[in-house]
């Protein structure tokens, strides 16, 4: 939960973007003198960290912040936060009650540095977190509670961010640190880099779209039109889950999808190393074409076998069944539609 | 207090609603930064006008390529490739309003390297089509089964090169600027390109064996595709935090779908 201070004094230098640079080849000599600058301030600010470690060690300095602003029962409510979580949850009246708790085991005057922005316009309360100074390590954990029916966008670099019974759109985002949603009717997106996201009771009319690049992607009684669901190594685990259409892409997370197809659903599900297992719950039929280069294919639903097999004959070990297997295959009906394909990951279809 | 950058981009877009415009006005007559970004927003769009319309870059035309795939059976969509165009023009111009404008300058160089690669992967799903399939290419005579096998290899070989040439750029920048980075951050970023990383040499292996595989080679291009997707988002995130905007670093999180944009 500690803010990187190298960021701001990088940032001060004005260093040349990056891809300003890249863009233009006969800026490359100042480029690498800037970056030298750059690389010699790196130095500076890694030596003072050394000398900085003792600070953090001392008894921990909190100040409180308290604030009740008016927002209106359906208007939208905006928070950013550096560092420290952020919980949000929808209660009654109109207002906003913004509780802040800015913590540092660095001096207390650090505390000072820290500013809380309230911006109130009329249906509109935004909140922004606001380091003035460059060395600060300093968090701050909110408290907020809103009218219900807001719609509520929290955003954090270093922290959890947790919404509860908010009514409205709901946007959750962070870059580390977990995700945390429940009884969200209008979830739209919860997303983290490093860190989980915990998606409970969440529902959206339109799309929702949920990642996160290491952790793990559970929801559970999640019901949405569409799913949009990524990450790279994290497992995604589904249960309970209602969507007319799922695309889930993971590299060498695995998907566990337990719910129901929808008459005329469409699910996409691609993985490289991880396995796929959907338990459904309910007779939908659905149409199966499912690939997988290593990985075994295997439906305990009594499916209709279609076109089955591959270009290769060592890997035709039987319909459906061994690795290395492409299959076309019908349950029902076949109204939902359900391509999955893995590279080594086995695939497993079976009935709750 | 700063309008925040998607009101910023509305108002260099003339696109901001009335009652904020004047507010905005109003500010930017007193901020100096906020000024020199919109000034920025209208060069890009300026330059963006005069620029060769291309064909989908990659990350985008796979969304839709998946996109139609899941809407083919129950809805009409766009056959056509104007259709098809607008319907990449409009995920476009939606992912640019997303886009802070460091990140889309690093963006743009990844995307102009990755449009030879969607180009070249429509040219291999048309060869591939069915003769059922109604494409303008139904009429065209069947490449031998031999000679198809080496058009879709060369094309996959293509489709690599691009990817490595895109995928060395963005490498570079990520690279020179994790220290930006808490070191959890940084390290979740790097172990999970080393993931990818493996799962690109697991491809390949399969396709050094098997190299009609078709499921290998979709598996080389899935990976490839989601370490280009990793690293722009990166860098994005690089370009949020130089400007020493943490904050907006968790905004580009919405673009970190690194499986698929």
């Amino acid at each position: 939960m500690l803010r990187y201070s190298s960021l701001l004094v990088v940032a001060g230098l004005g260093a040349a973007p990056l891809a300003a640079a890249a863009q233009n080849p006969s800026r490359a000599a100042g480029a690498f003198a800037l970056r030298e600058q750059v690389d010699r301030v790196r130095a500076d600010v890694a030596a003072r960290a050394v000398r900085y470690q003792g600070r953090d060690r001392g008894p921990e300095q909190t100040e409180r912040f308290s604030r009740k602003v008016k927002l209106g029962r359906d208007g939208r409510f905006t928070i950013e936060n550096i560092s420290g979580d952020i919980t949000v949850t929808g209660g009654s009246g109109d207002d906003v009650s913004i509780e802040a708790v800015k913590r540092t085991r660095g001096g207390a005057g650090q505390l000072a540095s820290v500013r809380i922005l309230v911006d109130e316009r009329p249906g509109r309360v935004e909140v922004r977190t606001e380091h003035t100074a460059q060395n600060d390590r300093v968090s701050v954990d909110y408290t907020v509670t809103v009218p219900s029916a807001a719609a509520v966008d929290a955003r954090s670099v270093s922290g959890t961010v947790k919404v509860t019974r908010v009514q409205g759109a709901v946007r959750a985002e962070t870059v580390s640190g977990n995700i945390v949603a429940a009884s969200t009717p209008k979830l739209d997106a919860a997303k983290t880099v490093s860190g989980n996201v915990d998606l409970t009771d969440a529902t959206s009319d339109a799309d929702l779209t949920a990642s996160t690049v290491s952790g793990t992607l559970r929801a559970k009684g999640l019901k949405a039109r569409a799913l949009e669901l990524g990450s790279v190594s994290g497992d995604v685990l589904l249960s309970d889950v209602s969507c007319e259409r799922l695309s889930v892409h993971s590299v060498s997370g695995s998907l566990e999808y337990a719910g129901a197809l929808a008459r005329r659903g469409r699910y996409e599900i691609n993985t490289h190393s991880g396995s796929v297992r959907l338990t459904l719950s309910s007779d939908t039929g659905f149409e199966l074409t499912a690939n997988s280069f290593s990985g075994s294919i295997r439906s305990d639903l009594p499916v209709t076998l279609g076109a089955t097999g591959s270009q290769d004959d060592r890997r035709r070990r039987g319909p459906g069944r061994g690795p290395g297997h492409s299959t076309h295959a019908v349950y029902g009906d076949g109204s939902a539609a359900l391509s999955i394909r893995t590279f080594s990951g086995d695939i497993v279809i079976n009935k709750r | 207090m700063h309008p925040n950058d998607a009101e910023l981009n509305e108002y260099a877009d003339a696109s901001v609603d009335a009652s904020r415009r004047g507010e905005i006005e109003r500010h930017l007559e007193a901020c100096t930064s906020c000024r020199q970004v919109v000034a920025e927003l209208r060069e890009i769009a300026r330059v963006a006008a005069t620029l060769e319309l291309r064909d989908p870059p990659v990350r985008s035309w796979t969304r839709l390529e998946r996109a139609i795939k899941l809407d083919a059976a129950t809805e009409r969509l766009p056959q056509n490739s104007r259709n098809s165009r607008r319907t990449f023009d409009l995920r476009v111009q939606r992912a640019l309003r997303e886009m802070s404008v460091m990140g889309r300058l690093a963006a743009a160089a990844a995307l102009v390297l990755a449009t030879a690669v969607g180009v070249q992967m429509m040219r291999g799903s048309a060869a591939r089509r069915p003769a059922s399939a109604p494409a303008a290419t139904a009429t065209a005579p069947a490449p031998a089964p031999a000679a198809a096998a080496q058009s879709v290899e060369a094309e996959l070989r293509q489709a690599e090169d691009h990817y490595e040439k895109a995928i060395q750029g963005l490498e570079q920048i990520a690279n020179a600027e994790q220290s930006v980075f808490d070191p959890r951050t940084a390290a979740t970023l790097q172990k999970n390109l080393a993931v990818i990383d493996q799962a690109i040499s697991e491809s390949r292996a399969a396709l050094r064996t098997e190299p009609a595989s078709e499921p290998a080679q979709q598996s080389l291009l899935e990976n490839f595709k989601a370490k280009v997707a990793l690293l722009q988002d990166t860098v994005a995130l690089i370009n949020e935090m130089r400007k020493g905007n943490e904050a907006g670093a968790a905004r580009i999180v919405s673009g970190l779908k690194q499986k698929g944009d």
